[in-house]
């Protein structure tokens, strides 16, 4: 069973857990981030992040390190650190610039693999590779700028701490060096290539019927990319090998995190989690973690059908609307107000992270989303979804 | 509050600015040939259909659709001959003809039927054929589908 949290009543940008798992850091739709602690089974705003002007749109906490990074549609970016407070002995959360230098919004932000970098996606067709500069005490960037010709919307760093995949409103998934010659050792070749200079493009590709790229991920090997894009589908691209692209009869994704070397859970506007299986002979959709058909509390599941179906098209609104279209009832009676989504999920899952490992493979994912909710969810609880087609029906 | 400097394309002064056809392939066909090969279709749609193949005749006309600026004579003998096609299928058949066509072209067919309901009483458009077909079209390939046409920048 998933574990459920009402963590809000607005929606959560972002979310990122401490190492241990007692902590998460969130973005709940403004510009301060909350670090929640937990408590049992409850989850308690224990410290407010306030430095940001805007909302902040993306948060990562390195797990080694200990710290946190903060992006924000004010264009910067802040790292926190845990240091104690001379006056008051006690632990808090100092904050220290990044130079960022781009002129719109930042808008995702990832630890690289050693800590020792991050890197900032933009609205300013660049994306920021932040090194640390001990002398002055911030953290400076290089810009990553060419080709990308639009906004860009997640990153994700391969494990060799030099190479970069970018996903793109241009309709692209890339491939970059974000080599710093200061901090790397040259890197070992890769399938993505063996001369990695600042800024090579060692991959660039795109669904066939195009749309913004909201998520990319390295497998964890580094030797496949994985993005999904806004014409409801997922790609996984195989460097020297195909280019496999899964066309979903459901919403688009925006989030996707690899399990292991053959498995992705990616989730998005269609409100829950979606598992996909395969190697490079064929990629398939496995399941989703979201069981409509389990049973739950009596009052989530009253109403409409039990089919298992996508979730949008048997809420209670649409009911509503086509019940009085096609039989012109429109009495609150007959309809019952039920607005509940069959999902556990209430609006589109914007976030989906890796919680708990079992060596390389990850067991357990986290969730976040608009409902203000955070969902853990166990990987191998999937359920077919082989009923869906039936549950898209109109009527 | 002044609003006028909004009726300023301040895009021609940029010399970075993103364009339409670098967000997707263009056709890599000749606009003539592509032209040559909506009329060879449209002769291809009519004998299928005097066999009835309605799948057949469904699958020749929506492979390889006209998209792009260069090709606009081209899409509209597409449409036409398309509307020939839903027009004459008993709508007791659709569901069975849908499911029988390849991802692809079911994607493609509902960029048509989009295009069709945009364009009311043109040529033979009827919205009650054109919203019979969307209902069982989504049926079978999802909404997932209708996202494809709103994001797919090949327009036809």
């Amino acid at each position: 069973m998933p574990e459920v949290f009402s963590l809000a009543q607005v929606p959560i940008t972002s979310h990122a857990f401490s190492a241990d798992r007692s902590q998460v850091a969130v973005s709940l739709n403004s510009n301060e981030a909350q670090i929640f602690t937990r408590q049992g089974s409850e989850w308690i705003p224990t410290i407010t992040l306030a430095e940001h002007d805007k909302l902040i749109t993306s948060i990562d906490w390195a797990p080694n390190s200990n710290r946190i990074v903060t992006c924000s549609q004010d264009r910067n970016a802040y790292v926190w650190q845990e240091q104690v407070d001379p006056e008051t002995g006690k632990l808090v959360w100092k904050p220290t610039l990044v130079l960022l230098r781009i002129n719109r919004a930042a808008t995702y932000v990832k630890w690289s693999p050693k800590e020792d970098k991050f890197a900032v996606a933009s609205g300013a067709r660049a994306i920021a590779i932040c090194s640390f500069d001990p002398e002055n005490n911030w953290w400076v960037a290089k810009q990553l700028k060419k080709p990308i010709r639009s906004t860009v919307l997640s990153v994700d760093w391969h494990p060799n701490n030099v190479l970069l995949a970018a996903g793109s409103a241009d309709m692209k998934a890339r491939v970059l060096s974000a080599y710093i010659k200061e901090i790397d050792d040259r890197p070992a070749p890769t399938v993505w290539g063996s001369k990695l200079p600042f800024n090579t493009i060692c991959g660039e590709y795109s669904s066939p019927a195009g749309g913004w790229v909201h998520a990319v991920g390295f497998s964890p090997s580094g030797d496949v990319l994985a993005f999904a894009s806004h014409d409801s589908s997922i790609s996984i691209a195989y460097p020297n090998g195909p280019l496999i692209n899964i066309r979903m009869p459901s919403l688009p994704l925006v989030s996707l995190v690899w399990t292991s070397e053959d498995s992705i859970v990616a989730a998005g506007h269609d409100c829950r989690p979606i598992v996909f299986n395969g190697s490079e002979a064929g990629w398939q959709e496995a399941g989703t973690l979201d069981d409509v058909t389990a049973p739950r509390s009596p009052e989530s599941r009253s109403g409409f059908g039990g089919s298992g179906g996508v979730g949008r098209l048997k809420a209670g609104a649409f009911a509503t609307f086509r019940d009085a279209d096609l039989r012109g009832q429109s009495n609150a009676a007959a309809t019952s107000a039920d607005t509940k989504l069959l999902t556990i999920h209430q609006n589109t899952i914007t976030n989906v992270r890796a919680y708990e490992y079992s060596g390389a493979n990850v067991t357990k994912v986290s969730t976040s989303g608009v409902d203000g909710m955070l969902v853990i969810w166990d990987v191998d609880a999937v359920t077919s979804l082989t009923a869906r087609l039936g549950g898209a029906h109109l009527r | 509050m002044e609003t006028a400097f909004r009726k300023v394309d301040i895009d021609i002064y940029d010399e970075d600015v993103l364009q339409e056809s670098e967000l997707y392939d263009a056709d890599p066909r000749d606009p003539a040939e592509v032209l040559e090969d909506a009329k060879q279709k449209q002769v291809a749609v009519r004998s299928l259909l005097a066999r009835n193949d309605i799948p057949g005749a469904l699958t020749v006309i929506l492979d390889n659709a006209p998209y792009g600026p260069t090709a606009e004579e081209a899409k509209v003998i597409t449409l036409q001959t398309l509307l020939t096609i839903l027009n004459t299928t008993k709508s007791t058949e659709i569901t069975g003809v849908i499911k029988s066509l390849s991802l692809d072209t079911q994607d493609t067919l509902m960029k048509y039927l989009y295009k069709g309901m945009a364009m009311p009483g043109w040529g033979d458009i009827s919205g009650s054929v054109l919203l019979g077909w969307h209902e069982k079209l989504t049926e079978v390939a999802g909404v997932g589908c209708i996202v494809r046409t709103m994001t797919d920048r090949r327009a036809v």
